[in-house]
């Protein structure tokens, strides 16, 4: 893994720039798992509980 | 795998990509203009008639900001031959070599195709068309096709501005009503002698004519655009009552509308009337600031009747 990492032709800076990347890409992801989740609840509002079993 | 690395480290950086910040990518969205887009779609959502539940007001608005951004990604994609020429745009992402033009476009696809699904699938079909529609207006109508080919250029590209309150509007309702064509009007109409004035007040035409971009003052001369400037000024003012005969607004509106839209018409008539030295100049200055002002006054307007309650008119038409 070091020696991968050492013969990598990014440098220190590339690699900071793509670790920040890489977080916001991850904040985005959880947002919209946020996002379609919540939205599946307000759409289906009190649907749910309603339904015959 | 040290073979990948050595060909990887013979490529120049700004050719194989990888070199932005998450600041260069924000960038690439044209957050100004997003923010107005925002401002303008909550207008629109507001206004219409029904109801929205606010979580779902907000993933339209969400929606319609993402998309926004998308078409400035694409945008600054198409056009980075010509930003990178003008004084004005030589230092956004894609001509300063922070992102290349293929991570602009795969960006500004992506964040268009994803916002268009997100309102088409969670709010409602016709909004989702609607603002793919709008985006591949302002990309391929106005960027690709006529912003270099005609000097109305700036009147296409208002059309692409007037779009979100629209987009908005359907959000709530499933469909173009009057209304939300009286709230795309206002904007449309206003864009021109908002723009123009800048243009003339900043000189920023050179930059156009080093672009090869047809800009009205640069192809026409000042006198023309002034003249436009008054007629389109003139013509915002009915344009800007519209919504009192849907029934959009009330009292508070029409009255406030009324004088300001007398004082757009005076400073129109100034930037007209002045032609030579420091008075012409500052005039121009003085409409753009104003006209700035105006549009945030206009659709602020319509949020205050909503928040106090003042009824709106019965509508004439519609």
């Amino acid at each position: 893994m070091k020696d991968a990492m050492t013969n990598t032709p990014f440098g220190p800076e590339d690699m900071a720039r793509r670790k920040k990347r890489a977080i916001a890409m991850a904040v985005i992801l959880a947002a919209l798992v946020v996002l379609f989740f919540v939205t599946t609840v307000v759409r289906l509002g009190g649907s749910v509980a309603m339904r015959s079993l | 795998m040290s073979d990948i690395n050595a060909q990887l480290a013979e490529i120049p950086a700004a050719e194989s990509g990888g070199q932005g910040t998450v600041k260069d990518f924000l960038a690439l969205l044209k957050p100004r203009v997003m923010s107005l887009v925002i401002f303008t779609a909550f207008v629109g959502l507001v206004a219409a008639p029904g109801t929205l539940h606010p979580w779902l007001a907000f993933v339209a608005l969400l929606a319609i900001a993402v998309g926004a951004g998308a078409a400035g990604a694409l945008n600054m994609w198409y056009d980075a031959d010509i930003d990178a020429v003008m004084k004005r745009t030589a230092k956004r992402p894609v001509p300063a070599g922070a992102v290349t033009p293929s991570e602009a476009l795969g960006f500004g696809m992506v964040l268009a195709a994803g916002s268009v699904l997100v309102l088409g699938l969670l709010v409602n079909v016709l909004a989702g068309a609607l603002l793919a529609f709008t985006i591949f207006f302002y990309i391929a109508i106005y960027t690709m096709w006529l912003k270099r080919l005609t000097p109305q250029n700036i009147v296409i590209g208002g059309a692409a501005g007037a779009f979100p309150p629209m987009v908005g509007w359907v959000s709530v309702t499933g469909s173009v009503d009057l209304g939300s064509i009286a709230l795309f009007l206002i904007i449309f109409t206003w864009t021109p002698p908002h723009f123009w004035a800048l243009a003339l007040w900043k000189k920023i035409n050179e930059d156009y004519s080093r672009a090869g971009v047809p800009m009205l003052p640069v192809v026409a001369g000042a006198g023309e655009t002034r003249r436009q400037i008054l007629l389109y000024s003139l013509l915002l003012f009915p344009v800007t009552l519209f919504p009192a005969l849907t029934g959009t607004v009330g009292w508070l509106y029409l009255a406030a509308n009324t004088g300001l839209g007398l004082v757009f018409i005076w400073h129109a008539w100034r930037v007209y009337s002045l032609r030579e030295g420091q008075e012409a100049e500052i005039a121009c200055k003085k409409l753009f600031g104003f006209s700035t002002m105006w549009l945030f006054v206009v659709f602020a307007l319509i949020l205050a009747e909503r928040a106090v309650g003042i009824p709106s008119f019965a509508p004439v038409l519609g």
